[in-house]
This record gives C-alpha cells, structure tokens and sequence, in this order.
C-alpha cells in the first residue's frame, strides 16, 4: 500500500487513532479470512480491496471531487444508490461495525445503545473514518429509534447531514411518503452536485445497481450447493464491500468469482467437507468489520449459507423496474422496489417469515440463527414471534444477541456448538 | 470399554468412568485458578480406552486432550436422558451460569436458554451470600428451610444484593428470613428461565445448586410440576459426556486412550 | 397530608391509587351501555372518542407485578411499562384492557410498535400511523387522514357516528377542560406551592380519559380548594424546600418511587413535564376552523413527545415551565430501554444547564425497587447542588 499520509492529513483524520484502527483491523483480516483454508482464487480481488480500503478507494474518492462530483455517504439499505449514480455521485456505505472509540461515543449518546449506532460516533468523534471525513453529503434516515434520535445528536458533526423520513408501515399512505421523500432527496442530490436527474442519467443508474444485485444474487445461488463452494464469511464480505466499491468493476469482480464457483460445484468442490451442518443466518446487518458472530459459526463446524439481512439478501434480493419511462415512472420503479424491503422497523412485517422459511429451502439449511446487535428493540422483539413461527414449522432457531466485543465470544461459542448439536441429530 | 466424561465447570471439575452403561467411578474437585491441572490431577492414573470433554474449559485443554468435545447443554441432556427417561425439561444451576434445556419426543435437546453473562442466581451468588449472612452453604439451606416468612430481596446483582443483606440484617432483619428472601430469588429467576422454553412437563434439576434441600423445595412449589433430582445433581454433565463417549467408543472400535499431556 | 387541609378530591378513593376511581367511573359507563376503546398514549385523539360516543380507557400500565409473565415472551431488555402493559393483558389482569371493545395504538416508539404486533389479534385493534417529523407540511395533512381512518375503524367497530360539528364540539369541550387544568397548574408554580404531586397526579390521571363536562365539578371543586389554601398561607413545603421539575417518560404506579424518594430527599415536585402530567393540558385545539379533524392533527402533532424528530418544541416547552414554575434542579426520568428519551436527554441536559443555569439529573430506572437506594443517592446529591 503507498504512502496514504498526506491523504488522510487533508482529510482532517487523527493519524494515530487511524493508524490503530488499520493494524487493528489488519490483523483480524488475517486471522479471519487469510486462515481459511480452499479460498476460491476470484476472492484475492476482496481482499486486495480490504487491504486497500482506506488507501486506493478513498484515493478513489478524492480524485472524483476533484472531477467535481459529490460522495453520498449512507448507513442504511433504505437509500437509493440508482438517485446518487443519476447525479454522477459516488454512494459508500460508512462502515460502523467495530467497537473503536465507545468511550468518545459514549459522551453524547447513552452506552445503552446498539453497538453500530456507538460505532459510527466511535468513528466519527475519533476521525479515523475517511469515507465520513471525505462525504459531502451524510443520508441518515428515520428507521429505528435509536438511529432517529442519534442523528439529531452526529448532525452538527458533519458538513451536511441530509434525513430520509421513512414511513413505519407497508400501508398506501407509507409508499406515498417514501416517494415523496425520495423526490426530495432527489432535489438535494441535484442542488448539492449542480447536476439536473435525467430519464437517461436515471436509466443507467438503475442499469449499473441492477447488474450489481444480479451478480450477488448469481453468488448467492451458487451456494445452494454441498458442499458450500466458498465460506459464509467470504460470502459476507462480498456483500459488505458491495457498498463502497465501485460499482461497475465489483460487478466484474463478482461474476469472475462466480464463473469459478461455478467450476467448484461443478467438480463438487467446497471449502468444508460434504455434509457440513448448513446454516442460514437471519437479522440485523452486519457492517464491516463486524464478523465476529460468522467467524465463531464457521469456526465451530458449520458453514453459513445465507443471510436473510440487509448486508446480503434482504439488501439484494429485488431488482427495480427497468421498464423505462419518464423521470417520474422510474421514481416511481425506484420506490416501488426498495418499499419491498423488509426491515423490522416495519409494523407489520409478516414477509420477512415467510422469507426466511424460504431461504431455508432453497439453500438446504439445517437451522436459523437469528442475529440481533444488543438493545436493537425492532429484531429482537420480532425474533420471538419469527423463532415461534420457523420451529413451529419444524425449522430449529438459536436467537444470539451481542455487541462487537470479544467478552461474550466464548459464551456465543458455547451456544452455536449446542445449536450444532442438535440440527446434526436430525 | 470403559467410557470417561470430564466436565471442566467453571467451579468444580468432575470425572465419572461409565463400563456397559454403569457408572464406575465418579470423582470431583474444585477447579480453583488451574483448570487443566485440576483435570490432570482427577483423572490421573484412572484407566479408560475413551474420553469426551465437556464444560466452560472444553476448550481450554485442547491442546493437552486431544479428545472429543461437546457442549455442557449436549451433555446434561443426554445425562439427565438416560438418568429418568420421562424428563422433557432440564433445569440446571451451576456454579456460575444456569441452563434450562427442553427436550423434544425422542429424547433430544430441542431449545436452551443459558444465562451466563453474569453469576446473579447461581452458586456463586448463594456462596456470597452465605458468606454475608455468617453461615456455611448447609447452615444456609438449613437457615432458609426453618425461616416462616421471607425477606424480599430487590437486587439481583450478586454485589449489589450482598450490600442489600447487610443492611436488612443492620436493620433488625432476621437472618433466616433474609435466608429465605435470597433462596427466592434465585428460584424465581431459574424458573422465569425454564418457563421460557418449556412451559409444563416433568422437569429434571440438576447441577450444584440442586444439592441445596430448600431451592429443590421452591423450585417444586414455584413450578406445581413434579421435579427430579438426580443422586449426584453435580456430575450430571460428565455423566452424559462419558454416554456420549461410550458412542464415540463404539463407532471408532473403541480403544483410542488419549493421554492429558 | 395535614388534617387542616382538604384533599382536593374528596371521595370514597382519595388515598388510594388513582386507578381505582378511574375504574369504577369506567365500570358505570360500561353499565350504561357506552362502548369502551382502550388507548395507549398522549397521541390518541380523545376529542374524536368522545365525540363517538365511546369512552377511551388509558392502558399504558405502571405496576411491575405483571413484568414477569411479559418476560416469558418479550426480551428483559425492554421499558417497563410495554413489558408491564403487555404481562397484564397475557395474565388478563388488567381490568382496563378487560372492558375495552377495541385497543387503539399508535408508532410511537419501536417497543411499543412491535409488542402491539403481539396482541392485535386477540381483540379489535387500530394501530394509527403516527408521523415522525411533524415540522414537515405532510405531517400535519398525514395525521389528519389518520385521524379520519381511526374514525372510520370505529364506525365500522361501533356503529358509531359523529359529525364535524359534533368533534368541534368535543374540541370545544376538551379545551375548555386543558384551560382548568392549566388553572390548576398555576398553584404548583406558587411558591410556596399549595399542592403535592400525587394530588396532580391524581386529577392529571382522573382528567386525560374524561370530558371537560365531566371534570368540571371536580376541577370548580379543586381550584376553590387550592384557592383557599393559598388564602390560608397553606404551604405543601416550606418556602425554600428546592424545587423540582420533573420531566421524560411517563411515570406512575411503581415509577412513583422517584417522586417519593425526591421528596424523602428533600425536595418538593413542582412540574410533571410528561404524558402522565402536564402536557396532554398544554395545548389547544384551534377552534371553529371548518375542518376539525385537521385542527386537531396540528394539535396533536405539537406534543413534544421523544418519539418526533428532531423534537425542537422539548426544549422550548421546557424553558416555557422553567420560567413559570422556576424549579431549582430538573429531574430527566428515563425508562429503562426507552431509547429515545435516553438519547434525547443529553440535549436536555446541555439546555437545562446553558440557558437556565439550573442543575440536571437523568435517572434511567424501571419499576423495581432494586435501585432505590441508588436513586436516593444521586437525588441527594442533585438537591446538596442546589
């Protein structure tokens, strides 16, 4: 990696804090990913990118405003990258999955608080994120509680903090809001860039998002197979640099990767021996670097198949409309496809049941673990009714609730192995 | 084949040697600061062709016993199982985290609630406890059992209960009915545990804790279900370690002695 | 409570909780044959419910008794009062919820949200779409469709009708009801105040469920009481007893405990800026507009509720109380896993302490009394402060 040190400089980042971070996070990049053993060669692209994710891509960035178009920085799945592209903007998701600077974050939100919510103050008040530090435009939005009020508190943090208000149910009211707070957004993309949203512009943005979900969803068919071509870990870290690479060569990226996986099943070659307890996993995100719970599962004889979650298929799983039209029918196509979108914070939310159950099907799991970060009151509250639901239809669930620390990993352990147990004795 | 099951609690560490499904040898000791020393010790010299592992330092002797390990839920229930066949829920009160396992039909482990993120209603809290009030751990149970009313005891956070007991006592409170107050709690809390998971049937009680006479008596008159202890409620999980042993045995053609290096 | 003093309510109930005079009040409406909707928060627009003909019943449960049940199926991790509220209709204890025909909930809150998803199909229930930005123009047109399509819920329900002019009326009646109870807060903000908080307490709970035609005895009764009180140099407290102003989640039943230990310490309560207090009395419908159901969306969107984003009018109420009840210290009461309050306090705090100098306490709590003693120490503390 070059020298970064003028860059981050001129970002305004604390170079000591960062350069904590990296090693940090380089070494449980090594411990996690470059550990695994039969990593299919296509995921050397993933890793080149993660060894370069505050280096080349911020570089990336930088030489885009230098070409005079905007960074969107977003947190949540809610925000339409095909708006951003339509203004020749770049879209990155600002990471918030590591437990860095709580106690900086824990000055102005309380500790009780979902851990990504702390992490994105950690970062913020820490100036270790470059991604945020280098946004000219942060997109929060009004999804759960927490996020809602925490955005009052990071607004007089960024340069230019802009909220989507999202409607808290599926009703026609609710997707008349969220079109409308989309055409808003679409204004404040226009102003912020200078730049008019065309019927063209809009076109090949949602052409660009939609050949970025078809290749994570060709990925997530392939590992429909026994045994697993590649690791739910690698699968997860693809579906978490799907939001801040470029979007046109991680596409590429993806369906390289794919091609070889395709050769793997066909072979019957896997990364875990045939027959490996098959796991779907289901809940909150997983923003990078959080990979704490998928390293502990794929650690303790199991492999992930699936993630019914924002950072992978719930995130992905619809494409939107490309029938064309005017700029008002794609408006139109853009909300229509992300009111889809099954987030707890919806009241109610029976689609998202019915999407696990199918995901168990189709990826031949053994059994759910359902994923909640800490004091998240959407996920968890729902996870009895959806637990209740699964192993009434006879679909075992382990419910984890945890933070980004490593205190509780040996208790986690204690409960995946058990899990283990019983889905193998079926 | 004599099959062995080493249970590494976070307290004590418990061995039982199974031969044709009977138990042959059951030893324990406490765990103390050196987990694979303790285990070394109580297994040392014992004769066995199979050993599996099980409890809070399965993993911790890895490199020592290269050995088969499974996870303390797996093993209780697998010991309680085979101890009275028409249990259908397992409440366990350890020294340091409590588990509440539910089983399905044939037998096997369907749910598990585990409360181990802090010692609250476990046998560290009535040790602790015990030790506020000036009694031994039978004194105690002896204390609570005698006592005609209880002492309502708000705090269920060890240290915090603790200074709650002694200010009851400071204040004239009898010290058997602050006795009887904390034995509830703990009950109160397991129960709420197990209901969780397994609303109604047979529950089977083990662990350390259950060797104290006045929990198993609230634990009874709490749940209104028939309960049951084992002979030896501690060594229940080495119990179904040294089961699923004796099926690792007979699988592998037995005769796979490792040694604790 | 001095013997020279009389209770400002004086019936068969006064000493006792204040939910058993609400109940039997309810309990002779449903012997009446009047249809009862239970309802959970300040949101839920009693001017409609009356105009119906139907009787609202407030929900929202304080007693920790029922926790434990709730727990079986919500995580512990979760407020108080939805954990308290849900474990009593699971238990069927809760005579409120027994009576009601119909439940009518809102979004408020992500607890509250998913635990009605839980219960909305064991009787009648409406779960109003509440927005969460209520400075936006839609926010005000949005709130009154779902005012209309309550209204239409109830019909349907019911067979109960009210026109337009029947609402106006019903608005006309509840303002001239907040207008009394305003009068009734002007004595807190006496110094030395003539009144307790329970006895607030007592007709802020009687009041939020009932006409301004129904309270009207009641309150006449109570103000000439207060009137007379001051007349007679009655003080609650001596003079300089420090006064606190109370604000956050909504507090009662086993929650009472922080009033009690504030005034154990020391201190005398002089505001209640909640749900359970003052604020359903602060604000006016707009009358005589032409469109009622919109005058009283704009109404109710003016309550600073945490649950609104970014919630400007906390901190401007705020200053509105401090200047009138001039309290010496504020109390932030939040429960225990309500995130909104929690996170909103540090604003309040910030406020509280730049612009009106005052000191600040946040008490995050339940309805135990496993924290008492903690409390106690931390509001000893603030009133040594002061």
């Amino acid at each position: 990696m070059s020298d970064y040190t003028q860059m981050w400089s001129d970002l305004g980042l604390d170079l000591a804090g960062h350069d904590a971070l990296l090693s940090v996070l380089g070494g449980a990049y090594q411990d996690i990913f470059l550990s695994q053993k039969n990593r299919p060669e296509g995921m050397k692209y993933f890793d080149f990118v993660m060894s370069e994710v505050h280096g080349l891509r911020i570089k990336e960035l930088m030489d885009a405003k230098a070409q005079g178009r905007i960074v969107v920085g977003s947190y949540c799945v809610f925000v339409p990258e095909e708006l951003i592209l339509a203004v020749d903007g770049v879209s990155v998701g600002l990471c918030a999955g590591a437990e860095f600077n709580f106690e900086g974050a824990e000055e102005v939100v309380p500790r009780n608080l979902c851990p990504l919510i702390k992490s994105a103050f950690g970062f913020k008040r820490g100036l270790v994120c470059p991604y945020l530090e280098a946004s000219d435009i942060v997109v929060g939005e009004n999804t759960c509680d927490g996020k809602k009020k925490s955005y009052e508190v990071l607004g007089p943090m960024v340069k230019d903090l802009y909220i989507i208000d999202l409607p808290q149910m599926k009703s026609d009211s609710g997707r008349m809001l969220l079109k409308e707070e989309y055409r808003k957004f679409m204004t404040k993309l226009e102003e912020k860039s200078g730049r008019k949203i065309t019927a063209e512009g809009l076109t090949k943005g949602i052409e660009t998002v939609n050949a970025k979900r078809r290749a994570v969803k060709r990925l997530a068919e392939l590992r429909k197979a026994d045994p697993a071509p590649i690791s739910g870990l690698d699968a997860l870290l693809v579906n978490q640099v799907f939001f801040y690479d470029d979007p046109t060569r991680f596409t590429a990226s993806v369906n390289a990767l794919c091609d070889e996986l395709e050769e793997r099943v066909k072979k019957g070659e896997g990364v875990f021996p045939k027959g490996t307890p098959r796991v779907l996993m289901s809940g909150c995100p997983m923003a990078v670097p959080n990979w704490k719970v998928p390293f502990i599962i794929e650690t303790s004889g199991a492999v992930i198949v699936g993630e019914e979650s924002c950072v992978g298929e719930r995130g992905t799983r619809w494409l939107t409309g490309d029938e064309g039209g005017g700029v008002a029918e794609m408006l139109e196509a853009i909300t229509e496809r992300y009111f889809k979108i099954d987030c707890a914070v919806f009241t109610p939310n029976p689609s998202r049941v019915d999407h696990v159950r199918d995901m168990f099907g189709r990826y031949n799991a053994g059994g759910v673990i359902h994923y909640s970060l800490q004091f998240c009151h959407p996920y968890i509250v729902e996870s009895g009714p959806v637990e209740a639901n699964l192993e009434g239809s006879g679909i075992p669930v382990l419910r984890l609730e945890t933070d980004y620390s490593q205190e509780d990993s040996g208790q986690i352990k204690t409960r995946v192995e058990a899990f283990l147990e019983r889905i193998q004795e079926k | 084949m004599r099959a062995g099951g080493l249970d590494i609690g976070s307290r004590t560490v418990k061995f039982v040697v199974i031969e044709d499904g009977r138990t042959i040898l059951a030893r324990k000791a406490l765990t103390s600061h050196d987990p694979l020393e303790a285990a070394r010790t109580l297994i040392a010299g014992i004769q066995y062709d199979v050993i599996v592992a099980t409890g809070y330092g399965r993993h911790l002797l890895k490199e020592h016993l290269d050995c088969p390990v499974i996870s303390e839920i797996k093993a209780f229930a697998l010991g309680a199982k085979a101890i009275h066949a028409p249990c259908r829920a397992i409440l366990d009160i350890g020294g340091q985290d409590t588990k509440a396992i539910c089983l399905n039909e044939s037998g096997e482990m369907a749910k598990f609630e585990m409360n181990d993120k802090c010692a609250a209603g476990t046998g560290r809290f009535l040790e602790i406890m015990a030790n506020a009030l000036n009694y031994t751990l039978e004194e105690f149970s002896k204390a609570a059992l005698s006592a005609e009313h209880a002492e309502k005891i708000n705090s269920m956070c060890t240290v915090f209960a603790e200074s709650e007991v002694i200010s009851l006592t400071a204040r004239g409170a009898s010290r058997s009915d602050v006795a009887l107050g904390i034995h509830k709690a703990i009950v109160s809390r397991s129960t709420a545990l197990l209901k969780r998971i397994a609303p109604s049937g047979e529950v089977f009680f083990a662990g350390g804790v259950a060797l104290n006479e006045c929990i198993r008596a609230l634990i009874a008159e709490d749940l209104n279900r028939p309960v049951v202890v084992p002979p030896d409620p501690q060594g229940v999980g080495a119990f179904g370690a040294a089961l699923h042993a004796q099926k690792v045995g007979a699988a592998t053609g037995g005769n796979n002695e490792t040694v604790l290096r | 409570m001095s013997r020279t003093v009389e209770p400002l309510i004086n019936d068969e109930y006064t000493g006792g909780p204040p939910t058993k005079r609400v109940l039997a009040r309810l309990q002779e409406k449903r012997k009446a044959g009047m249809k009862i909707a239970g309802v959970y928060c300040g949101y839920a627009p009693t001017e409609l419910i009356l105009a119906m003909g139907i009787a609202p019943a407030t929900l929202c449960a304080f007693s920790n008794a029922t926790i434990e049940a709730a727990e079986t199926v919500l995580p512990a991790n979760l407020c108080p009062l939805i954990k308290s509220s849900y474990g009593f209709i699971i238990t069927d204890t809760c005579p409120f919820y027994g009576l009601s025909d119909a439940v009518i909930g809102e979004t408020t809150c992500d607890g509250k949200k998913k635990m009605f998803e839980l219960i909305t199909d064991l009787k009648p229930t409406w779960i109003m779409d509440l927005p969460q930005v209520p400075d936006q123009e839609e926010a005000v047109t949005n709130w009154a469709a779902m005012i209309r399509k309550l209204q239409r819920f109830l019909e349907a329900t019911f067979g109960a009708h009210a026109t337009d002019d029947a609402i106006e009326a019903a608005i006309r009646d509840i303002n001239r009801r907040n207008a009394m109870m305003r009068e009734v807060f002007e004595f807190p903000a006496g110094r030395p105040t003539v009144v307790g908080w329970q006895e607030i307490y007592n007709l802020t709970f009687l009041a939020q469920d009932s006409s301004g035609k129904e309270m009207e005895s009641i309150l006449a009764e109570a103000l000439r009481k207060l009137e007379q009180r001051r007349d007679n140099g009655y003080a609650y407290r001596p003079a300089d007893t420090p006064r606190v102003m109370v604000t956050g989640c909504p507090v009662g039943g086993d929650a009472e405990k922080v009033f009690r230990i504030i005034e154990e310490a020391g201190g005398v309560i002089v505001a209640l800026d909640a749900c359970s207090g003052f604020k359903p009395y602060m604000t006016d419908t707009a009358e005589g507009t032409g469109d009622p159901v919109r005058a009283l969306a704009e109404r109710y969107l003016k309550i600073p509720c945490s649950c609104m984003t970014p919630n400007a009018r906390r901190l401007t109420e705020m200053t509105r109380l401090i200047e009138k009840f001039r309290p010496d210290a504020v109390i932030d009461i939040v429960l225990q896993a309500c995130h909104s309050f929690n996170i909103e306090s540090h604003k309040v705090g910030e406020h509280v302490g730049r612009y009106h100098g005052l000191p600040f306490l946040k008490i995050v709590t339940d309805f135990s009394l496993s924290d008492v003693e903690q409390v106690r120490t931390r509001v000893e503390a603030l009133l040594e402060s002061c």
